[in-house]
């Protein structure tokens, strides 16, 4: 999937995620940036980005992925 | 219920009018941050305010033995001690004497419901393993009395003799709910590598639906009655029409499907829970079978309270309530039609009414599905109390109806069609008279050719009605057929489907005859009522439409007459697609 379409899907998921009606992506991006953005939310985070690209996250990819840029790269690898 | 979807749903959570308030405590050795919204809501749907106390990550024993623990200070009504399998499996691995290995996990276990016992009045949700699905052993693994899979079982089963002598502690049977899911798709293991998640998060909805089904039976709140609705639900066609031997129960088509459902009645029955019938039907029909069919299960004493008339349902579920005086929140009603599943649903809202599959063999399924059928106690005396509740039914006086449909059936966005025969549909309407017994007014049994003779027969207006609303099309449900003799328009034959009954047909095509007479120029319209085992249901038809009686042949045969500048036209609450007649 192209880095526009990730970008665009992506963000719908971390508006709905975080109730964040506004929030913009940006690569450097990383839970001290987004108020709702804790350990509890990450899990549902990782759970919408699955259903919402079609596809499951091994644990070394959740892990792996260092700030929003990293998730957008593995993203358009992955996702069909 | 998607477990995003309740998330988001518990940020605007306003549970401040639930009148329940329950204290609810989660001891646990994985996570409970991610339960702890979905419980929130799922009580609040129960109308429930929950309080919830989350305990810190596997510090059960920590606050159950510490009387003036935090857990203690929460004053809770219901403390649910949830495990993990993967936990429990670390432990397992590590034993150096996995003999013991059950014995003591049993022993803790036990230990923790004693002490709640000795500190407080709470009850205890006890939530039981769900089995690995690696077997080390593969088939093998339940021949070694020490494998995972054997010492699993073993503590599960355990568990359970040990919590039938507890009084205050409930099941929760986790591992039956991952084995409806499949405990491969259950299990999470990233998730729980990542943060000790019990499941996959998708399933923990059924989780936390569990928890509440369980604490809100332990409130009381559980299904006392089930209303039953006959023709259909529990056996196949119509007892009215077709008749004691042509209903399905048995062998007779679909038979096995309604005799299985009411095997599962009759479970629950002795379980304690009240039966009652609530049919449109006349009464001796609709207590034939469960008099004389061979392959009923449930019979006449099994039920007790008997309602079978033609007044709405909603009425006669209101006159059920009154006799067992119980809430409308602990019945159930089960009907195969959609049409009196949302009339119900619609003016009783309270009541449970599950949606039901087209198909009988599912039935079954739909009803013995989890959550419906809690309770938090069992004795002997509940299944005697079926008894006492048929000695107050039977003494009990109908009232008159109450409740007014109309809003509801002008909710329906019903459409009726009233046409002449079409060659199409002569099969159809030969079979309908065929089969017609109880809605029809003179029982004449016309064959196919002779239906498609009155097509060309200028005299007769041979006519059929379709019907539709929001629950689908109903297809061709009445056939009327009207024939012109000097200045008289005579009803020759009126016969409809009991399945439409009081939705406004009758109405709207009496409507259409009169509107019809009143163009043809006839002096008035004549209606006969030719008295059969079967038709008494619509003897007093034609009074209701204002119509004189002009003669009673002494035989059976009652004419009657209106004419058409006398009629009054009726409410009807339906669209017409109505064609020039």
């Amino acid at each position: 999937m192209d880095r526009a379409a990730v970008i665009e899907r992506l963000t719908g998921i971390f508006r709905k995620t975080f109730g964040e009606p506004g929030l913009v992506l940006d690569d450097a991006m990383t839970s001290d940036d987004v108020n709702a953005w804790d350990s509890l939310t990450h899990i549902n985070l990782i759970l919408a980005v699955e259903r919402g690209f079609n596809l499951r996250l091994s644990m070394r990819e959740s892990r792996g992925m260092k700030n929003v840029g990293d998730m957008i790269m593995l993203l358009e690898k992955k996702a069909a | 219920m998607d477990y995003l979807d309740l998330v988001a749903e518990s940020r605007t959570l306003d549970d401040s009018a639930c009148r329940l308030q329950l204290r609810v405590a989660v001891l646990a050795d994985v996570a409970t941050q991610h339960l702890r919204p979905l419980l929130q809501v799922l009580f609040a749907r129960r109308g429930a305010r929950a309080e919830i106390y989350e305990a810190g990550f596997d510090t059960a024993d920590a606050e159950v033995l510490d009387p003036g623990s935090g857990l203690y200070r929460f004053k809770p009504d219901i403390i649910v001690f949830l495990s993990g399998s993967e936990a429990a499996k670390i432990s397992l691995y590590a034993a150096h004497d996995r003999s013991a290995f059950v014995t003591g996990a049993v022993g803790r276990i036990t230990g923790l419901w004693e002490n709640v016992r000795s500190n407080c009045e709470a009850r205890v949700i006890q939530a039981n393993f769900v089995l690995p699905s690696e077997r080390a052993f593969g088939n093998y693994e339940l021949k070694v009395s020490h494998s995972t899979g054997s010492l699993f079982a073993e503590l599960n089963a355990r568990i359970i003799e040990a919590a039938r002598e507890a009084g205050h502690v409930l099941l929760c049977d986790l591992d039956h709910l991952a084995a409806e899911i499949g405990r491969r798709n259950w299990a999470d293991e990233t998730l729980w590598h990542l943060s000790k998640g019990l499941c996959r998060l998708d399933y923990l909805p059924l989780v936390a639906q569990a928890l509440v089904d369980v604490a809100m039976a332990a409130q009381g709140r559980i299904i006392k009655c089930v209303v039953l609705d006959l023709d259909n639900t529990l056996w196949g066609g119509v007892i009215g029409d077709d008749g004691l031997a042509g209903i399905e129960l048995g062998d007779l088509d679909a038979g096995e499907a309604f005799v299985a459902l009411q095997r599962f009645l009759k479970e629950l029955k002795r379980r304690g829970v009240i039966l009652a019938v609530v049919s449109k039907n006349e009464e001796a029909a609709a207590l034939a079978p469960f008099r004389e069919h061979p392959d009923m299960v449930l019979r006449e004493d099994d039920i007790a309270v008997f309602i079978a008339n033609w007044d709405n349902k909603v009425d006669n579920i209101r006159r059920v309530q009154e006799v067992l005086n119980i809430g409308f929140d602990s019945m159930m009603f089960l009907d195969d039609n959609p049409f009196e599943r949302g009339l119900v649903r619609d003016l009783l809202p309270e009541i449970v009414v599950p949606e039901l599959p087209e198909d009988p063999a599912l039935f079954l399924r739909a009803i013995g599905d989890r959550g419906l059928f809690e309770t938090a106690s069992y004795s002997s005396n509940d299944a005697e109390r079926v008894a006492q509740y048929r000695d107050e039914g039977s003494r009990e006086r109908m009232r008159a109806g109450f409740t007014n449909i109309d809003d509801y059936l002008r909710s329906l966005g019903m459409t009726a069609r009233l046409e002449r025969f079409k060659p199409f549909n002569l099969p159809r309407i030969a079979q309908l008279i065929q089969r017609s017994n109880q809605f029809n007014l003179t029982t004449r049994r016309h064959g196919e050719a002779a239906c498609a003779a009155m097509m060309d027969d200028p005299a007769v207006v041979p006519l059929t009605v379709n019907l539709a609303d929001k629950f689908g099309d109903y297809g061709l449900i009445s056939v009327v057929i009207l024939v012109r003799q000097d200045a008289s328009l005579e009803i020759e034959t009126y016969l409809m489907s009991c399945r439409v009954l009081k939705r406004g047909v009758e109405q709207f095509v009496m409507n259409h005859i009169f509107a019809y007479a009143a163009r043809a120029g006839v002096e008035r319209v004549i209606g006969r009522h030719v008295a059969t085992v079967k038709n008494a249901m619509v003897s007093g038809f034609y009074a209701e439409f204002g119509f004189q009686k002009l003669g009673d042949d002494g035989n059976g045969t009652v004419t009657w007459g209106l004419a058409p500048s006398l009629y009054t036209p009726r409410p009807a609450f339906m669209a017409s697609q109505t064609m020039e007649l």
